[in-house]
């Protein structure tokens, strides 16, 4: 018990120093014409400053956010309270990584992960006898 | 590098905004709450910041374009109303596995601070970002005052 308490103590403050707060953007994601489509909303975020990236199936989105502000700038209210989008999926085997296409417009980033041939959805005749 | 939103630091940082409205819905505040006061995070996301000569406010409307967000100010209250399509129309083929991104009508107000100059107030839309510049009145700004020896 005492071996915890020592533990716990002296991180506390370590761990709030790297404060690289980031935000979750809101995404919704559908399947339509063999391909996954994830779209997410990035206000802020423009082409240069997205970066996505597919490792090892997991899928990361990251966005920095870039406003411009004056110097001296002082907040009165503030909701977004990070400079970061980002969030990750994990993807299925079926997604052929290497044919993702994005695009962002309007700070709304539009992914199509297209299935692999092999996935495709097959209809399957029935055959009358 | 002033693109640094982490001047705005006040409070929790945003991830733990569901813990908070977690609690909001259990635990009901009991204090009065503004009259206009929506659930934090409500969308689109305001922030407000302040310098010497001007207030501005950030409106956080991804997918929207400059035409399509409606900015109106009364006394000291900006509005900011609009309404967002959904992203894609529904087909009978599609599966939707999440369906977090809010549209539809949207309206929302803040109170500013009083002494704006709203006749020369400036907004202009990036990355979906509306940026809403409202310039002091003269009469307003900080002043420097000369201390004379005597």
């Amino acid at each position: 018990m005492n071996d915890i308490t020592k533990h716990e103590a002296p991180r506390e403050p370590a761990e709030r120093e790297p404060r690289l707060e980031t935000l979750l953007p809101p995404v919704d994601i559908f399947e339509e014409d063999n391909a996954l489509h994830v779209i997410a909303d990035m206000p802020g975020v423009s082409r240069e400053g997205l970066h996505i990236e597919v490792d090892n199936n997991v899928l990361s989105l990251e966005g920095e956010v870039q406003l411009e502000m004056p110097e001296g700038m002082r907040a009165l209210y503030a909701e977004v309270r990070a400079q970061r989008f980002a969030r990750r999926f994990t993807l299925s085997q079926e997604i052929d990584a290497d044919a993702i296409e994005a695009r962002i417009d309007n700070g709304v980033l539009h992914l199509v992960l297209p299935k692999k041939e092999v996935h495709r959805r097959r209809r399957i005749e029935v055959q009358t006898t | 590098m002033f693109g640094d939103l982490r001047r705005f630091d006040i409070g929790r940082p945003q991830g733990l905004d569901w813990v908070r409205q977690l609690m909001d819905e259990v635990f009901p505040e009991g204090g009065p709450a503004d009259i206009r006061s929506v659930p934090r995070g409500s969308f689109p996301m305001i922030n407000v910041g302040r310098t010497d000569e001007a207030v501005r406010v950030y409106v956080f409307a991804a997918g929207l374009s400059a035409g399509e967000l409606d900015v109106s100010l009364q006394d000291n209250v900006l509005t900011v109303a609009g309404r967002r399509e959904p992203a894609a129309e529904e087909k009978a083929q599609q599966t939707h596995f999440r369906r977090e991104r809010p549209h539809g009508e949207f309206s929302r107000s803040v109170a500013l601070p009083d002494g704006l100059d709203i006749e020369r107030a400036e907004a202009r839309f990036r990355n979906g970002v509306c940026e809403i510049v409202l310039p002091k009145r003269e009469e307003l700004k900080p002043r420097r005052i000369e201390v004379q020896a005597s």
